[in-house]
């Protein structure tokens, strides 16, 4: 094995950042193809121009780097450390650096509550005016094989947070039945939503916190133009409710599903989580940084 | 076929908004709002709520009659809609209807009660997509109105050229689909 340079905190918080703006701004391709699908075989006019609406939006925002959406989200981090990968001491807190710096580069929205606890919860004492007070939330690590460090950075937006749902599911050795209820928690929230088509982000594990990540590992890994089995079946139980783009009706009420299924425990329990991403989601962007030689 | 995007379908809406305008609006139509619209969501808008009850909305300079109000924040990463359901937000709709407020933008099915005083104000509701980097591209100016403290939740106004939403609401009807009640 060659022996590796290590990376520095300066490059790492720069990927970081660009990782970020990329999220916020950018449409990616299988996005793009799943709204021109949508258009193709959506007959309902006025879902149809809610569609056409958001790829002109995607496009301007592209071009002019602006933001998809005014509520840019919270960032959530995904980290995949390489296990021949060389970091510097301090290497998270560059990635968190980078992510103000995206944050006030993009813009971000500035969100941040300030005060004590309590002050927070009832937000009491205003907001901070710097977008980069927005801290990310806990972030993920995995191992992973090679030299690389890969930065996925997700930005969760708050309309989805207030439809989302983790509980328990009594399996009764069918997956049928885990999705089938699953979906049905989906099927109430989702014309309350108000930014649809969603795609439908599902994590299955042990626990609440483990359902949760792996949800959101779903939303770092799927793709609209590759849907299995189970996950066009979401799809498909989703569409059945003809809630539509903006709740105003037609066949397009899902883009997609994202599902992911982590290691389970001896149980007839699964804890699941449901989230309904919204219509500019997933937006996650993924950058991996290679170990520069010696 | 033309589609709704053309458009040459949408109904110019100019503010302030006249009663008359809003009696010929229709559930399913397409609007394109010109001039300026009041903008706010869950932080400030129960607060002009509270200051419409005790008449003090006029010595701050804010003109709800034909107004159109926004469910939005305002910040330098643009603006894009909120939900509407969400309780504050929701709350304020009879109020800010029956003061004069004659078109609320935002996202999300209303209630029946919501549905009940848009009507009786001859007010609607309106959605529209979060088209964010299409709204900057409409959005003329913006000016903060009130409640400063707020940041991004306090009162703004802006004017715009041609803000695309689609009536969800109108004179007791709504275009939400049934499956969702």
């Amino acid at each position: 094995m060659k022996r590796k340079g290590m990376l520095t905190c300066e490059a790492i918080s720069e990927a970081a950042a660009k990782c970020l703006v990329r999220a916020g701004t950018t449409f990616r391709k299988d996005q793009f193809e799943a709204y021109r699908r949508a258009i193709e075989t959506e007959k309902n006019e006025k879902a149809r121009w809610v569609l056409e609406t958001m790829i002109e939006n995607a496009r301007i925002a592209r071009k002019k780097r602006y933001p998809l959406c005014d509520d840019t989200g919270i960032p959530h981090l995904f980290l995949e450390i390489g296990n021949e990968a060389v970091l510097p001491a301090g290497w998270l807190s560059a990635v968190h650096l980078g992510i103000s710096r995206g944050l006030e580069v993009m813009p971000g929205r500035p969100m941040a509550v300030k005060g004590s606890d309590v002050e927070r919860v009832e937000q009491s004492k205003g907001l901070f005016m710097n977008p980069a007070k927005v801290q990310p939330a806990p972030a993920i690590l995995k191992p992973a094989a090679g030299d690389k460090l890969r930065i996925t950075v997700l930005l969760l937006g708050g309309g989805p947070e207030i439809r989302a749902k983790t509980y328990r599911i009594f399996h009764r050795r069918s997956m049928e039945v885990v999705l089938t209820e699953a979906a049905g928690w989906a099927k109430e929230e989702i014309g309350h939503l108000g930014c649809t088509p969603c795609v439908l982000a599902v994590g299955i594990g042990r626990s609440h916190a483990e359902a949760s990540a792996l949800m959101l590992e779903a939303m770092k890994e799927g793709r609209l133009d590759r849907q299995n089995f189970w996950e066009q079946k979401l799809t498909r139980w989703l569409n059945e409710t003809r809630v539509g783009p903006l709740g105003l009706g037609g066949g397009t009420t899902a883009l997609g599903s994202f599902l992911k299924v982590g290691p389970l425990r001896a149980s007839g329990v699964r804890i699941v989580t449901v989230r309904p991403c919204c219509c500019v989601e997933p937006r996650r962007a993924t950058v991996a940084l290679p170990s520069p030689p010696c | 076929m033309k589609g709704l995007h053309d458009r040459n379908r949408a109904v110019k809406v100019r503010t302030p908004v006249d009663e008359e305008t809003i009696l010929n609006l229709k559930a399913g139509d397409l609007i394109e709002i010109w001039g300026n619209i009041y903008c706010g969501r869950d932080a400030v808008l129960p607060k002009m709520a509270g200051l419409i009850e005790k008449n003090a909305l006029d010595s701050m300079n804010v003109h709800l009659q034909g107004a159109v109000i926004f469910h939005t924040a305002v910040s330098i990463a643009g603006i894009g809609p909120t939900s509407s359901n969400k309780v504050e937000i929701e709350e304020s709709i009879p109020i800010l209807s029956k003061a004069g407020v004659k078109i609320h933008v935002g996202k999300g099915k209303l209630k029946p009660e919501s549905i009940e005083a848009l009507k009786q104000n001859n007010a609607v509701f309106a959605v529209t997509p979060p088209a964010t980097a299409l709204f900057a591209a409409k959005t003329v100016s913006r000016r903060l109105v009130a409640f400063k403290e707020e940041g991004m939740e306090a009162l703004y106004e802006i004017n715009v050229a041609g803000f695309p939403a689609i009536v969800a609401i109108a004179h007791g009807k709504t275009i939400f689909t049934r499956s969702t009640a």
